[in-house]
């Protein structure tokens, strides 16, 4: 088992080649001189440009998303060794399932009737 | 190592290899395709058919200016397309071509696959989500709203339909008793049923869901050109925006890959060979994603939000419950 890792392994050095060796081309083989490059530098803005970094803001919506998905994602990890066993464990085994979804869906219905799930 | 160090080595170096000549085939195909359905030719110049325009796009993209965007954080930069590239290509080292095959001339036994750890489909969803690091960070580093916004937006798009793929896939693991790709193989023939019959409505999921986990028409809103200029890549350039559109057209075909496997029995098949089955299925689903995104319009992003959070997920979770009864009352 620990071989097929080993495998995985050899693999990711070999992709890791790929995306290396693309970025690696795009300085080797670039043909403009970098010294007339000038505003092309400038990040791309209709209107006025900007110079220097900005850590622009953003809408809590996309933070209320990503909490939701470590919320709802830990529980589908707690599903997959359940589901696997799911044969062996027979209807014991879906009591345990509908439990655990019963209660997953008391979270998901608080959560629609708040309007978390709206977009906004 | 199932088949030894050097032999693993070569094994990874030529599926590497072939995944990227299949997306430079990949790029050609849909070019010409979405010609045809808009009732034009397409890439039709270099080479015969225009077989090598790939090839010529990348002598064209790779001589591009490198510029990194002024007030942006160099390294960061440079490393998210590397990031992406590499997550999506790593999806390969377990997906399984084939099962055993013998080199001809010889009687040499080696596997179809680089390798088979027994929770396969885990280390798939792992990488799935490791890709969306390559998104956050380009589209920060860039100092660009435009690229923030479309970072931001990938990102929520790619963790809402994230939650709904991994549960239409939860059908298929209960199933099968196994999250090894080749189990799940094993399992269908064992079964003697692809699982697209039992396992429909996580079909249906799953192809939904994984076309808005590559960002593809209609759930392509991480780079909706009408509002965000490009999404997350819109300060990249040649080749560096060209590892970003790889790294999608790869998590494509590893997602119509990982389709084959778990709903159409893999290398499953009468007759032909086992790996020309598998790239028959593939093709399938890679042909239906170019007639979607010639055939559809853009959803509207709280309509993205609301399939993904108040449609498919309790479709998936009923899907699940009624998958997991009737394997608890046959066992």
């Amino acid at each position: 088992m620990l071989g097929d890792w080993a495998a995985v392994l050899v693999f990711a050095v070999i992709a890791m080649a790929i995306p290396l060796s693309l970025l690696f081309a795009t300085f080797a083989l670039d043909t403009r001189s970098k010294r007339r490059a000038g505003d092309k530098r400038i990040p791309f803005e209709s209107g006025v440009s900007a110079n220097e970094f900005h850590a622009h803001r953003f809408t809590i919506s996309y933070y209320l998303t990503a909490m939701l998905f470590i919320v709802f994602d830990i529980e589908i990890v707690f599903l997959y060794p359940l589901a696997l066993r799911m044969h062996a464990l027979g209807m014991f085994g879906f009591a345990e399932m509908a439990v655990f979804i019963v209660l997953l869906a008391v979270a998901y219905v608080y959560v629609w009737r708040k309007g978390a799930l709206e977009w906004r | 190592m199932p088949d030894g160090f050097i032999v693993t080595a070569i094994k990874s170096f030529v599926l590497v290899n072939l995944v990227m000549v299949m997306f430079a085939f990949m790029t050609w195909f849909e070019r010409r395709l979405i010609g045809r359905f808009q009732v034009r030719l397409g890439p039709n110049r270099v080479g015969p058919f225009g077989l090598l325009q790939p090839i010529a796009d990348l002598g064209k993209l790779i001589q591009k200016e490198s510029l990194i965007p002024v007030g942006s954080s160099a390294f960061l930069y440079l490393v998210a397309p590397v990031i992406s590239l590499f997550s999506a290509l790593m999806v390969f080292s377990v997906v399984p071509f084939g099962g055993q095959a013998t080199i001809p001339g010889t009687d040499y036994q080696i596997y179809l696959w680089i390798a088979d750890p027994n929770v396969a489909l885990l280390l798939v969803f792992a990488l799935g989500s490791f890709s969306f690091y390559g998104f956050l960070v380009g589209g920060w580093s860039s100092s660009s709203k435009y690229s923030l916004y479309g970072s931001m937006r990938a990102v929520s798009q790619l963790v809402s339909y994230e939650v709904s793929l991994a549960l239409a896939v939860i059908g298929v693991v209960m199933m099968s008793q196994t999250l090894s790709l080749t189990g799940i193989v094993d399992a269908q023939q064992r079964d003697g049923v692809w699982y697209i019959v039992p396992q429909f409505a996580g079909f249906v999921i799953y192809l939904l869901a994984s076309t808005a986990e590559v960002s593809r028409i209609p759930f392509d809103l991480p780079e909706a050109e009408g509002e965000l200029v490009a999404g997350y890549h819109t300060e990249y350039g040649g080749m560096r925006w060209a590892m970003f559109q790889n790294a999608e057209y790869i998590a494509l075909i590893a997602f119509s890959a990982l389709a084959s496997i778990l709903f159409l029995g893999g290398y499953d098949g009468p007759v032909l060979p086992g790996p020309l089955w598998m790239l028959i299925k593939m093709f399938i689903f890679l042909f239906l994603s170019i007639w979607v995104r010639s055939t559809l319009p853009r959803v509207r992003y709280d309509r993205l939000m609301t399939i993904g959070w108040k449609v498919l997920l309790p479709l998936a979770t009923v899907n699940l419950l009624v998958t997991s009864a009737i394997v608890a009352y046959r066992a």
